[in-house]
Order: C-alpha cells, then structure tokens, then sequence
C-alpha cells in the first residue's frame, strides 16, 4: 500500500479543508511535518486513522468521543460537520476512502457521539464499493489490528517495555496486536473453527451410540462431559466480558487517579504532616512536663558561686582551728617532756643527765611553751559548727537541673520551629486541595486497588475454567480413542467425523505452535538487524525474543544486558516494530509521531538513515527538537520529498503549510 | 536564746498574685518551685529585702523546705542577727517572686538566663 493525500475538513485543530500528499518516490520517500507541542501532531495521525477506521485515541490510547473530534472554532461558528478523505493505491488500484460526521438535524448542540450521523464511501478505480465490503477491502491492506504498527504514536513507545513482564495487561494487549500483525490469528480461527466441528460431530456420536446396546457407560460420560464442556465455555465467555469490563473500569479509574494525583499526594503530605504535628505537639508536651519537674530544684544552681565561695571560706576556717589544735596539741606534749627531764635530771629525748646550765635553760623553755600554750584558744564547738556547715553546703553543691533544662529549652526551641514550618505546609496544603474532592479521590484509589483484586481473582477464575475445559476436551478425546477401538461404534459415521475433526484440532494446534516459533525467530532476526544499525553501542550482539515477543539486548558475550536507560528502550521499540513490519506484512507506510523523544543525535541519525530503507514511505511528525531542521535533515537530504510545518492561526486553530519540497 | 521558727511561711498580696498567675500559665508545676525559686534569686544577687508587708499565709516550711537546704543556704549567705531563717526566706521569696515576675513578664521562665555565666 501506498498513500497519495489526505484531505480532512473540520478535523480537530484543522478547520476547514487540510491536504496532505504523501511522497510517491521510492528513492524520495520521506516527508517531516514539523509542529510544536499542542498543534496538531497527534491530531494528523488521529486523522489517518478516523480516516481508516472511524476512530480516533487519546492517551492510553482511550478513544476520543465523536464530538470531542470536530474543530472548536467552527462548531463555535455553528458548524458540526467533519469529514476526512485518504487515497492510496494497492496492487495496481487507485482508492479513495471517504468518511463524514454531521450532525443529526433535531440535535442542536451534540454532546455524544450517537448525536452524529456517519457515512462513508470508498471508491477503487473511481467506482463505488458496496457498503458491506468495505471493511473486508481496508483489511486486506491495512487490517485495524495491525495498525499500531503503521500508525505509530512515539509516546507509547514505552509500552513495549511491558513485553518483557510476563503477566502484564498491556503486555498482553501489544502481544495480541503482535499475533495479529504476524497472521497467529488466522490459524487460531481455523482451531476453533476445527473445534466447533469436532463438539457438534460429538454430540452426533452421542445421540448415535445411545441407539447401540453396551454403550450406555461411554454414552452417559460422554453427555455429562458435553454438558460440563458447555457451561464452562460460557462461564468463560461470561467471565471474560467481566474482565473486559473491569478492564475499562479501571483504565478509567487509572485516568481520573494520574489526574488527580498531584491533589492526592497533596492530601497525603497534609495528613503525613498532621501527624507529624501531632507528634510534635506531644513532644513538646511531654519536654515541658519533664522541663517543669526539674525546676524544683532550680534555685540552688542560682546560689552555686556564692555557696562554692562561702564554702572555701569555711573550709580555711576549718583549717586553722584544725591546726591551732594540732599544735596546742604538739606543746601540751613538749610541756610533759620537758616536766619530765626537769624533775629526773634526765634529757628524755638523749638519756644524758643534765647539767645545771641545761636544766636553767630547759626551764626557761618550759615557761615559754606554758606561756604559748596559754595563748591558744581552741573552740571544739566552733569546729564541729564549721564541718556542720561544710556538709550541708555541700548538699547544696550537688550537680542541679539547670543544664538539663537548658538542654531541654533548646530542643523546645527546635520543636517550636518545626512545628511553625509544619503549620504553613499545612496551610498552604489546606489551600492547594481546597474545593476539591478529596473523598472522592479517596473512593475512587480504594475503588481502583478493589478492581485490580477483583481482576487478579478473574484471571485466576479464567485460568482454572480453561484447565477444567482441557482436562474435559482430554478426557472427551480418551473416549473417542476408546471407541475407534470398539468395531459397532467405529462404524457410525459420526464416529469418523470425531476422528476427522479431532485431528484437525490437533494439526491446527501443531501449526499454531511452529507458526509462532518461526515467526519469534523471523522477528528476533529482523528486530536484531535494525537494532544493529540502530544503535550507537557497537558492542552489543543483538536481541534475544521470548514468549511475550519482549526483546533483551545481548552483549558481546552473548548475555542479557539487565539495565537498560530510556532511550536504550526506545530503540529496542523501534527495532521490534520494523521487525513486526518486516515479518508480518509486505513493505507498506510507516507514519510516527514524535518518535524520538528521548534519543541522542547519534540514535537519531541511525534512525533517519535507516528506516527509509525498509518502508515504502516514512512520514514523521516532529517538533524541531527531535530533529533538527539544519543538522539532522542534511544527513537524510536525498531521501526527503517533502517538509511541511503546523502554523497556529489560533489556539483552536491550525494549518500546515508546505515549507520545502 | 533559741529563735522561734514558724511553721507557715507565705507572701506579700501582690507577689501571690504573680506566683499564681505563673503558676496558671503552666510556668511552674507547684507554686513551691516559684517560690523557692524567687529565695534563690533573691540569694544569688546579695539582696536583703524588707519585711513582707501584708503577708498572706501560703505554705508550710516543711513543703518548702523539707530537707532545710534553704535554711542552710540562707544561714550560709546572709547574717541573721540573730533573726528567723524562715522569715528571712519569706521576705528572699517575696522580693525574688516580683523580680521574676518583673524578667520574664508573661513568658516562661528562662532558668538558663538566670544562672550566673560564671558557673
């Protein structure tokens, strides 16, 4: 397939009439259209694929509703109609898809999109195709499944990250897009189809052994397991549009969550912070209990110096009684000696007699030692009152609370400045949540986490029914082996039948098996030759896929390089994409929008030098930040048809005008 | 000649005033803290007040004194003359009361701003 133009009218930010042609050239098979953020960008790939398929996507890729799609300033002016028109060619056709809104004539102001009347037309060769072809037409070409692979928005190029998580939800969803792309789908009909066979030529059996004498015990099994096989069919059926509903549920819980989330984390740091105030508060409390039960003792760190020094004073008091004692104490024994030597002529101190001299002088000596000893007075009470005073002072001298309670200020002090810093995060909290809704937001969290349990229990139930219905389908199988043996069974044609379509299911099942390996392995080869050329890491071998079609990077040894940043994710998207492209459908457009948000200039030259070589056309809607008009496109120049660039005339209108060609 | 000791001490009408009012602010947990805190800051800057001039009969001595570490302190810093340990608390308790009452004025009572710098 190749696209010609695009002609919307009214379409989102495009009022009026917007064409674009697409390049024609296989050597010149590029075309950039340049738009800053809030143009258009997305807009114009919403417009291929309303074009297409008669839908639009938002983020999360949630469809826009019908009224949301028509340009504001004409619906403003009182005009609801909007139209889009593609031409392409395919196999050698020219077509022309054609698809109008208007609005219905009794509505005045749309508000759903049932409030629309949608006609479309397409015409192959100029002639008109029936209404009912149509979609079989387009899929040929462009099957919606695999759309995301052709209409390419570059902001969801994370999601395929998620392949590589086994059990994820979006995983599953891009897996099932994947098989689609590949053709999986079509041998996956053909088991089925082979399965509905086998149940009713089943039933057949039954009704014909029932006539057969001896069959009564495989008849009843068999029934019973028909029976058995019908209810969980349906309760699988049942459950799986249960989880399609919660899935909806939740992607629109998901929504309202991601656009209240900055109110709900407000709201968390206000009750974070309520509490802490809380804290704070009984902190305090609890400092200033302790702080007032230590001031009983306060006032003796008051006296301190005055008591240190009065207590010096008394203790040198202390001292000099102490000594006088100790030396009226010393005379009084010099006295005795003295008397002694005086009375028996003897010096007591040498033994030797004294003569007279020396007893005139130890006389005299005895007088001044009676004299002295007269003159020292000694107050025994006075000291006993001193060292009394000294010990009570030195109660008073114990190390007192003031340093505690200092201490205990200070962290009073910390509280209190904390406890101010709380207060005005609080208040400017109260005022960043104020007039919202913060019960719902909380009801609608609780209701969120209540659907991912509801969906895990569902999954779960799905998984259990979908064993119960093999280990029945097995048994069914074991009792139609048994009967081929049994000569008056085997000759009822419905037992032929069984046999036919059981082997079909089974060679469907083979094929679906080796289909899929081929394919991962044609894949794994395709995706790994353009992350080679993609990426600027030489030292990387390629990629390895798995069950999920996820890719891991291989080092030079051949090992799964673990972390990988953001842009090495992109890469690796990009290089599963062109490998789903290459293996799945025949070379064909490929449209990207803002594809290169988080690549370096080296990724993005590779980009740019590589994928024109494996698409018939390559059409990039970029801001002038991914790629630069100067550098990056010098690199490309022989390959660009055409650049185009989205003008604002108003902030609900845009246009594009051609800038080179 | 032994002096006679009271056995209930108190204060002045307006120093009563002060010490409840600090006491209803939650400055002090018993009014004996205040009070025994005013005798030590009436101690510690050498003052020797008046007599309590219309005295109000608060508390016990043993409530506020009930080790006669006061009485010690006071005997230790000031020259009785021969006069009542617990009187002259009463009067210290009386002076230093109004004083606190004078420095902190309404907030709670900085204990630290109190001690001499020195110690």
């Amino acid at each position: 397939m190749k696209l010609l133009k695009l002609t919307t009218f009214n379409f989102m930010p495009y009022k009026g009439t917007m064409s674009l042609s697409f390049p024609t050239s296989s050597e010149q098979n590029v075309m950039l259209v340049y738009g800053d953020n809030m143009r258009g960008k997305t807009s114009l790939l919403n417009a291929l694929r309303w074009a297409f398929y008669g839908k639009a996507l938002g983020r999360h890729s949630r469809e826009l509703p019908l009224q949301d799609l028509i340009n504001k300033e004409a619906t403003l002016e009182g005009d609801w109609s909007m139209e889009t028109c593609i031409t392409f060619e395919d196999s050698g056709h020219t077509y022309e898809y054609r698809r109008r809104a208007t609005k219905h004539a009794l509505v005045s102001k749309p508000s759903r999109p049932e409030d629309f009347e949608v006609s479309r037309g397409l015409l192959r060769d100029g002639i008109a195709i029936n209404g009912y072809m149509i979609d079989s037409e387009i899929s040929r070409f462009a099957p919606e499944q695999t759309s995301r692979f052709f209409l390419f928005d570059g902001e969801l190029l994370q999601e395929y990250e998620s392949l590589l998580i086994d059990g994820s939800e979006q995983g599953r969803k891009i897996k099932e897009a994947i098989e689609q792309a590949l053709g999986v789908p079509t041998l996956i009909r053909g088991r089925e189809d082979a399965q509905t066979l086998l149940k009713s030529a089943q039933k057949q059996q039954t009704r014909d052994l029932d006539k057969i004498s001896g069959m009564e015990r495989h008849v009843d099994r068999q029934r019973a397991l028909q029976s058995e096989i019908e209810t969980v069919e349906r309760d699988i059926e049942d459950q799986e549009t249960q989880l399609k509903t919660i899935r909806t549920d939740k992607t629109v819980l998901d929504d309202f969550i991601e656009a209240t989330e900055k109110i709900h984390a407000a709201k968390e740091r206000l009750t974070t912070n309520q509490e802490s105030l809380a804290t704070n508060a009984q902190t305090q409390k609890d400092l200033e209990i302790q702080r007032l039960g230590l001031m009983r003792d306060a006032w003796k760190d008051l006296i301190r110096p005055q008591i240190a020094l009065k207590r010096e004073h008394l203790t040198e008091e202390n001292n000099q009684l102490a000594e006088a004692m100790i030396r009226k104490a010393n005379i009084s024994g010099q006295i005795e000696q003295l008397k002694k030597s005086l009375s028996s002529a003897i010096c007591h101190a040498c033994g030797q007699t004294l003569h007279q001299s020396q007893r005139e002088l130890a006389g005299a000596e005895l007088g001044r030692l009676e004299a002295e000893y007269l003159g020292i007075a000694v107050d025994e009470n006075a000291r006993n009152r001193v060292s009394a005073e000294i010990r009570d002072l030195d109660r008073l001298l114990k190390p007192g609370p003031t340093a505690q309670i200092k201490f205990l200020d200070k962290e009073l002090s910390k509280l209190k400045v904390e406890q101010t810093k709380l207060d005005n995060e609080i208040e400017r909290l109260h005022d960043q949540i104020k007039g919202q809704d913060t019960a719902e937001i909380a009801r609608k969290r609780t209701l969120r986490d209540g659907l991912i349990k509801i969906e895990g229990a569902t999954e779960q139930s799905i998984r259990a029914s979908r064993a119960k219905l093999d280990k029945n389908n097995k048994e069914l199988q074991m009792i139609a082996k048994a009967l081929e043996g049994i000569p008056t069974a085997r000759a009822a044609k419905s037992t032929q039948i069984v046999k036919i379509a059981g082997e079909l299911e089974r060679i469907y099942g083979r094929s679906i098996d080796r289909l899929r390996d081929d394919l991962k392995t044609r894949v794994e080869q395709f995706a790994s030759d353009a992350f080679k050329a993609l990426t600027t890491q030489s030292k990387y071998s390629g990629l390895k896929i798995n069950n999920n079609y996820g890719l891991a990077i291989l080092d030079e040894r051949g090992h799964e390089v673990t972390i990988r940043s953001a842009g090495a994710e992109q890469i690796v998207a990009l290089s599963l994409i062109d490998g789903l492209a290459r293996a799945g459908r025949s070379a064909g457009p490929v449209v990207m929008d803002t594809p290169f948000g988080r690549l370096d200039p080296g990724h993005r030259a590779n980009i740019l030098k590589y994928l024109p070589t494996t698409t018939n056309q390559l059409i990039l809607f970029v801001h002038e930040g991914e790629v630069a008009r100067g550098h990056d496109l010098a690199q490309i120049s022989s390959r660009i048809d055409s650049v185009y660039e989205i003008k604002e005339v108003s902030t609900r209108h845009s246009k594009i005008e051609k800038v080179t060609t | 000649m032994s002096v006679s000791e009271p056995t209930m001490i108190g204060l002045s009408e307006k120093a009563h005033a002060l010490l409840s009012q600090m006491k209803e602010d939650n400055f002090l947990a018993e009014m004996a803290d205040g009070y025994r805190l005013g005798i030590g800051l009436a101690l510690a800057q050498g003052i020797e007040p008046e007599d309590v001039p219309q005295r109000r009969t608060v508390f016990s001595v043993a409530t506020i004194d009930p080790d006669q570490e006061i009485a010690a302190a006071i005997r230790a810093l000031i020259d009785l003359k021969g006069g009542s340990v617990y009187r002259m608390a009463e009067r210290l308790a009386d002076w230093g009361v109004i004083e606190l009452a004078k420095r902190f004025d309404g907030s709670p009572i900085d204990v630290g701003a109190l001690v001499p710098k020195s110690d």
